[in-house]
This record gives C-alpha cells, structure tokens and sequence, in this order.
C-alpha cells in the first residue's frame, strides 16, 4: 500500500529507494549544517551564519555543490582500482542499512525477520572500505587512518553486538519491527528495561561511527585526516555524507532498539515517522554533544576500554538479561 | 573495589563535562558579526581624523589658524588659507590629511581650539590605492558629519559641572576659573541644548562598559579644554 494505491513490490521498493536516498542526502546536509552550529554554540560562536541569509542554512548545499565541481585527483602511485571502489562501497552499505530502518509501523522496505543481524553484518563492510582506502592511496597517514579503524571497529563490534543480544532476548526476535513492537508502554522501552545495554550500545556506537573520543582513525594532529587524506571532490564527499549517514542510521537503530521506535507518548501510530525521526535526532545530538566535550583517547586506553570494559558489561547485561526473563517467565 | 569506585567517579566525571558544555550550549555566542555588526567606539579613541562642522549652520568649525598643521611631527597636514573681506577672518581653502603618514598622535586635536579636528573611533582605511588615503577638505567634512563629541569650547560647561560637584583636588589654578566666568552668561543656553542630547545618544551607546569611564572622564576634560581655550583665545585677542 502506497497512498491508499495498490502496487507491486518492485513499484514500492523503488519509490522507497528513491524516497530514502533523496531523505538521507537531505538529512546528510543538515546533519553537517547541525553539527557545525552544535559545535560552535558549545564553543559560544555563531558557526555559519551567511549562506542563505537564515543561520548559513545552506552553507552545507553549496560545500557539496563546490565538491561536485571540484577536479578529482587521484595520487599517482594509488591503486586505482580499490580508490575508486572505496568510498562507492561505504556509501553503498550506509544506504543499504536503510532496508531495515522502521520509520513507522508500515513504512520499512523489508522488515527482514534478521533485521539486526543484517544491520550488523552491512555496517561490516565500512571496515571493509576503510581499509581499501586507506590502502589504495598509498599513502602513510590513510594507511595508519585506516588500519586504526579496522581495528577499533573490529574491537567494538563485540561489545556492540552482545548489547544488542539484550534487546533480542526480550522480544524473541531478530526482526526489527518485532522489537519496536515489543516497546509498546514507555516502562517497556529497552532503555527502561535494558539501561547497561544502552549505555554499552551508545559507547560502541560512537566508536562504530569513529567519533570523538574514539576518533582516531582521523586523529587530525596525527594523521592528517586519517583515511580520507588523498580523496578529493565527490570522492570525499562521499565518504563524508557516509560519516554522517552512519551516525544517523546508529542513532536510528538505538531509537528502534532501545527508545521505542516509532512508539510516541499518545500511542498514535500514524504520526509514528515523527517520532522516529525525533528520538533519532536527539541521539544524533548526544553524539555531536560527546564529540566537542571530550577530548580523544588514547590508542592502548581504546582497546583496553573495549575489551576490558565494555566487553565484560556487555555480558553481564546479557547474563542479567537471560536469568531475569527466565525468572519472570 | 579500586576499580568499581573509579568506574563511577569515571562516569561522573564525564557528565559533569557534559553539563559544562551543555551550559555554553545555552549561552548567547559572543562572536560580533563585524560587517553587519561594529564596536561602538569610546569617543576619545585615536582612529580616522576628521573635520567637524557646525551640526546647524553645516559650516566647518576651522578658523584656519594652522595650529594643527604646527602641530602635527609628520607633517600630514597641509592648510591653504584666505581671509574673508568682510568679516576679516580666516577660512580653509584646502585642507588635507595624508593618512598615508598620519601616526593618529592626537596633537593636532590638542592643538585646536576650536573643535574643528577630531580624531575619531572609524577605523576602516582600507582601499584599493595609497593615493585614496589622502583625505581632502570635504571628504574630512563629510566623515565628521555624524560625529559625536563634547565640545570643548564651551566654558559655561565647566560653570556647571563646577555648580553641581565640588572641584577636583584644585587640578586648575584659580585665576583661569575667574577669567572663564566672565563669558559665562552669553554661552550658557548653548551649552543646555546640547548636554542633554549628547547624554541620550550616550545611553544609546551604553552596551559598553567602557561608555561609563568615558563618562566619568568627560568633565575633566571638558576642564582642561577650557583652559587651554582660555589661554589661545587670550593670545589671539591680543594677537589681534
């Protein structure tokens, strides 16, 4: 059902495709517009206030529009191949996380019944990408940018996944609908119910995406720009509007897992998108909050944090988690 | 339990770092939108020297003395000058500042007796060519149409500031103070019309605490202005 007209499948996913990549370009641009005036208030300046007359509204509109002219420069020595591949892959799979995203009660492309697991498995291919690129421009800083990477995400997936488990065990599915469904009273939201889950997820999360305080595979006092050094043009672009997406589409899945989804304070489902799209924001703004407050940190602290901190909690929350269900159960 | 203990400090800490920068969140930014938006400027601030011109008549204060022009160690000032037949004194026929090797001293100001050459709170100079510094007789007039001061020439001023408050630790000799009195009565509505106008525009201005010591500062300055009036005029009657 679309607009009360009855389509075929292959009409709807297209309409959906091309709803979700215009959103999420969209909502890429404003993200970075957010996060510039987020920072820049907490540093008590303005951040761009002249393109567009409004507040610099369209300061991000005409960055890209500048990127699309610029003239892409690929090093001499980069392997062209795997540069070329590198930011098309990391967009891909940030678009592709987008199947699973429920908006509302019926607005998802595929309420796929291993919704999180496949979440989890195409946010994979980011470490994927980065590597490639930091291979392929052959150059120290991407390479250093890039392996770092690889091994924090690597490091977090763990913690990042068991916290999920949680989540899974409460609502007996992997579906996410069924887990949104779950959520149905504020008291059975899984932050209610699952507050260590959240906490490891939220941490995780904010390494997943390589923001500050775990930003260091783009240290800019070490690296330069990490991975994305030798890119120029819509090649950056693309992997920045990847960088935003992602802490979007995380802060998206902390709102269908651990924030009730698409479930508002009235219980009206049809305004549901709303307050999707509103509990997503406001986690995006707790990750823009984390990034200009605290400082970033230290290679050995970030691996010891993961497997010593992070990875212990994650288990004793899905330890807790199993007794308790079986218990009430 | 070493650990535990510094887990939740830990915690604590870094929400205590978010409520920080959750509270200079709220704060107004206090970056000043500098073409859109300017410093007010204290009045006595040394920038673009301009002419000051009667704000009634539109006439330039300048009387043509060329004390300015003696005045000034590097020589920007350059005064041509004619003597009006009828009322036999003297007027500019040119009058030019050379920005260029200005060093905004504030001598020639000092000098005048006359509030005719102010040093003021502009300060944007830049242009395209060196020879655009050079500033003649009506772009001097026109950028000192808007300006604000107190004058100096006023001794029924110094009357007043004397009536309301006790004079300042003797600064003047008293001989000066009589001397000043007896021109009091004729310039005393002058100097009523224009205190009150030029205390509004002040608060207007207030958004500065730096406006406050500019007013603190005003009557003695507007002191020693009379003195040295008193003096230049005795001079030049005699002079005369």
């Amino acid at each position: 059902m679309f607009l009360g007209i009855e389509l075929p499948q292959i009409v709807l996913s297209a309409i959906y495709f091309a709803l979700t990549l215009g959103v999420v370009l969209l909502m890429a641009l404003f993200l970075v517009w957010w996060e510039r005036k987020v920072s820049a208030h907490i540093q008590v300046r303005f951040g761009p206030m002249m393109t567009g007359k409004w507040h610099g509204w369209s300061q991000t509109l005409a960055d890209a529009l500048k990127l699309l002219q610029k003239e892409d420069i690929v090093p001499r020595a980069a392997d062209k191949g795997v540069y070329f591949w590198a930011p098309v892959i990391v967009f891909g799979a940030t678009m592709m996380t987008f199947v699973v995203i429920p908006w509302s009660p019926r607005f998802i492309a595929a309420d796929l019944n291993v919704g999180i697991l496949y979440i989890i498995a195409i946010t994979t291919f980011t470490i994927i990408s980065l590597l490639m690129a930091g291979w392929g421009s052959n150059n120290k800083y991407s390479l250093l940018g890039g392996m770092r990477s690889a091994a924090q995400i690597v490091s977090y997936e763990v913690p990042l996944t068991l916290s999920i488990m949680g989540v899974v065990l409460l609502a007996q599915s992997l579906s996410m609908q069924d887990i949104v469904a779950d959520q149905n009273k504020f008291w059975n939201w899984n932050i209610i119910r699952q507050p260590l889950g959240f906490l490891v997820y939220l941490v995780a999360a904010t390494a997943e995406v390589n923001r500050t305080p775990f930003d260091l595979p783009e240290a800019e006092q070490e690296l330069v720009a990490g991975f994305n050094v030798e890119y120029s043009g819509m090649k950056f672009a693309m992997f920045f509007l990847a960088e935003f997406v992602n802490m979007f589409v995380v802060a998206a899945i902390a709102t269908a897992l651990f924030l009730g989804g698409w479930w508002g304070p009235f219980g009206n489902e049809s305004l549901g998108w709303l307050w999707f799209v509103l509990k997503s924001m406001g986690v995006v703004f707790v990750l823009m909050w984390f990034r200009w407050t605290y400082p970033r940190l230290r290679v050995d602290h970030l691996m010891e944090f993961a497997w010593k901190w992070l990875l212990p909690l994650a288990f004793l929350n899905l330890l807790a988690t199993g007794l308790i269900y079986n218990l009430v159960k | 339990m070493g650990m535990v203990k510094d887990f939740f400090s830990g915690i604590y800490n870094l929400v205590v770092g978010l409520f920080v920068t959750g509270k200079h969140l709220g704060r107004h930014a206090i970056t000043l939108q500098y073409p859109k938006e300017r410093w007010e400027m204290p009045e006595r601030s040394r920038g673009v020297v301009v002419l000051l011109s009667d704000p009634e008549t539109g006439e330039l204060n300048c009387t043509a003395c060329l004390l300015c022009m003696k005045a000034c160690p590097t020589g920007a000032i350059i005064i041509d000058r004619e003597k009006n037949p009828e009322t036999k004194r003297w007027f500019p026929t040119k009058f030019v500042i050379d920005n260029t090797i200005c060093a905004f001293c504030g001598l020639c100001e000092e000098s005048c007796n006359f509030d005719a050459i102010k040093l003021t709170g502009k300060y944007e100079f830049s242009v395209f060519d060196q020879s655009e510094l050079i500033y003649d007789m009506d772009r001097l007039a026109e950028l000192g149409r808007d300006v604000k001061y107190t004058p100096r020439k006023k001794p029924a001023a110094k009357k007043a500031a004397e009536q309301k408050k006790p004079p300042a630790e003797g600064k003047k000799p008293d001989e000066k103070k009589e001397d000043t009195a007896e021109k009091k009565p004729e310039e005393k509505p002058d100097k009523i019309e224009t205190n009150p106008a030029e205390k509004k525009e002040e608060k207007a201005e207030a958004s500065d605490k730096k406006t406050e010591d500019q007013e603190s500062r005003k009557p003695e300055e507007a002191k020693q202005g009379d003195l040295g009036l008193d003096k230049e005029e005795d001079k030049k009657e005699s002079g005369n």
